[in-house]
């Protein structure tokens, strides 16, 4: 993994989208992350908002963007559980931190790092998800590792089919 | 300070808005008097702003998939039906086709019973002896008018033997093999048949023309012959028996050879252009039924008794003859009986009958003035000159009847 300087990353290009992607992708992936589960049944191994947060905190190189999606997806969310609304917020919150975070310093083109990046990112936020609701609140949670585990390998496989596609939506300059 | 803002900014920002939503899960849980922590259920009369927000934007879509998805299911089975109807429509159209042909296979079945059932009764009931044939073929040339049956020499046909339908009569016999055999029709040109017009009595024979009609030719013209007369066999041709339907007569024509005479045309009563069974009269010797002769037993048996009745008042009658008072002469001499098979001879008048026997008239013992031969004769009282209405004494068999015919009006 090659760490750039930190002006030289800035430089290296911000990628910026068209509205439409910027408004439709994150609705898109709440409404699938509602609707999926209901035929999926018991093999919904994926959180879309999170894949997407990612994804944007990375090429737009912003954390606070990063951290803005990700809090606001995590309250959508959080909203249609019927749960305490705000758990997913504080994940996805400190996802998209650490996400916009890493692109400026790493090399966020490779898929590689992306899919590593992603896979990661999904298990810490499974953990803060975890520790909020266990430790934070001291709600009854039913927990499995495995399927945490399986989770993030479900987000590595769709941000590896996802993230070509949303490049190509990016406005060339 | 702006420097520290600048340079912590992303820091700052997280950590504001991890406490504000800190803050807010804190809000939204609460703890119960038994220590366990659990979310605030709040007032449960409304929902919560962030909730309907969420709702909102989920639900619009989540309702267009899910009529998305009924739609597609419902276009998906639309389809699958519609494969399976075609599927299903070619396999009962195939059905359909075969029932047709089954149909008019047994609809054709059910006429051809009919019509054996018909052959059959008519059979059955008609005198002669007769064997059912199928038609089997045709002779192939419209000028030529015969058919060959499925029935030859080994099933007892002969040539020259009468092919009948129950309608009517067909044709003869002309050729026979040993399971089949020829047949020639009745409207052929070289067929001829003795018929009789049913009211009119006319006879006539019966031929075929060139256009396979059928005509009576050579009759007089004659007004009594009318269109729709029932032209029957008339018997004498010793292939047809007498009696047999021929037709109706269609029209009448002149004869364009001969004048004065005309040509019948018979509509034949058998449908001769469409025959499929016929029968064959194989004899004909009467063949009745056990019921026909107990009738022709009793009648025969009722004839010789009235026969017997008749010889029995016969006798009676000339016993009683004998035992009455003579009419006749007893000394007159007798007749003199022709001999049977005794011819006259040229010249002389034939010999007059035998007299029938009469009473013979006795003498009577106490003569009155009834006593015949008391009453003096009109030649005695009226003396005339002899003429043949005076010569009942010469004729002695003849009983001498009263002079005025009521003897007790005459004192």
């Amino acid at each position: 993994m090659s760490v750039l300087g930190a002006d030289y990353r800035r430089d290296l290009g911000i990628h910026s989208y068209p509205v439409l992607v910027y408004a439709l992708t994150p609705l898109a992936a709440l409404v699938l992350q509602a609707l999926l589960p209901r035929y999926l049944r018991g093999y919904a191994w994926f959180d879309l908002p999170l894949v997407v947060t990612v994804y944007f905190a990375l090429v737009r190189r912003d954390p606070i963007q990063g951290m803005l999606m990700g809090g606001s997806l995590g309250i959508f969310e959080d909203a249609l559980t019927g749960r305490a609304i705000g758990v997913n917020g504080i994940a996805k919150t400190v996802a998209g931190f650490l996400s916009g975070s890493v692109g400026v310093r790493i090399d966020v083109e490779n898929h590689t790092i992306r899919l590593m990046l992603t896979f990661l990112l999904s298990l810490l936020c499974s953990a803060i998800y975890v520790f909020i609701y266990r430790i934070l609140l001291g709600l009854e949670l039913e927990w499995s590792w495995l399927a945490e585990l399986m989770k993030a390998v479900g987000n590595s496989v769709i941000a590896m089919a996802l993230f070509p596609l949303l490049d190509r939506t990016q406005i060339k300059e | 300070m702006d420097s520290f803002i600048l340079r912590y900014r992303n820091l700052l920002v997280l950590l504001a808005l991890l406490l504000a939503q800190i803050i807010g899960l804190a809000v939204q849980v609460r703890r119960t008097d038994s220590g366990r922590n659990t979310p605030d259920p709040g007032d449960m009369s409304g929902v919560r702003l962030i909730r309907l927000w969420a709702d909102a934007v989920v639900t619009p879509p989540e309702q267009l998939s899910h009529a998305a998805k009924l739609g597609a299911k419902g276009l998906w089975q639309n389809y699958l039906d519609l494969r399976s109807i075609r599927e299903q429509n070619q396999a009962l159209q195939k059905t359909i086709d075969r029932l047709r042909l089954e149909q008019a296979s047994l609809l054709e079945d059910a006429k051809q019973g009919e019509r054996l059932q018909a052959l059959m009764d008519f059979q059955q009931k008609y005198i002669y002896k007769t064997l059912a044939a199928q038609a089997i073929g045709s002779s192939g040339s419209d000028s030529s008018r015969v058919f060959y049956i499925d029935k030859g020499s080994t099933e007892g046909l002969d040539r020259d033997m009468a092919v009948i339908t129950a309608d009517g009569i067909v044709g003869k016999v002309r050729e026979v093999f040993p399971h089949s055999a020829q047949v020639l029709a009745i409207n052929d040109e070289t067929s001829g048949a003795g018929v009789i017009l049913e009211t009119t009595r006319i006879r006539g024979i019966l031929r075929g023309n060139a256009s396979g009609q059928l005509q009576i030719v050579g009759l007089l013209a004659d007004q009594r012959i009318q269109r729709g007369e029932t032209v029957l066999t008339a018997g004498g041709d010793l292939i047809f028996p007498r009696g047999l339907p021929v037709g109706v007569v269609e029209k009448v024509v002149p004869d364009p050879d001969r004048d004065s005479f005309i040509d019948v045309i018979v509509k034949p009563a058998a449908h001769l252009d469409r025959l499929d069974e016929v029968l064959v009269i194989t004899s004909t010797e009467p063949r009745f039924s056990a019921e026909q002769q107990q009738d022709m037993a009793t009648s025969e048996t009722l004839k010789g008794a009235e026969a017997d009745a008749i010889k029995q008042q016969q006798k009676a009658s000339q016993i009683m003859a004998e035992r009455l008072p003579g009419l006749t002469d007893p000394n007159a001499p007798a007749a003199n009986p022709a001999a049977p098979g005794q011819t006259a001879q040229p010249g002389e008048t034939p010999a007059a009958p035998a007299a029938a026997p009469v009473p013979k008239l006795l003498p009577a013992r106490h003569p009155d003035r009834f006593t015949p031969g008391a009453t003096p004769s009109i030649g005695e009282e009226n003396p005339t000159p002899a003429g043949p209405e005076n010569k009942l004494e010469s004729k002695p068999d003849k009983p001498t009847q009263p002079p005025s015919g009521q003897p007790g009006r005459n004192p």
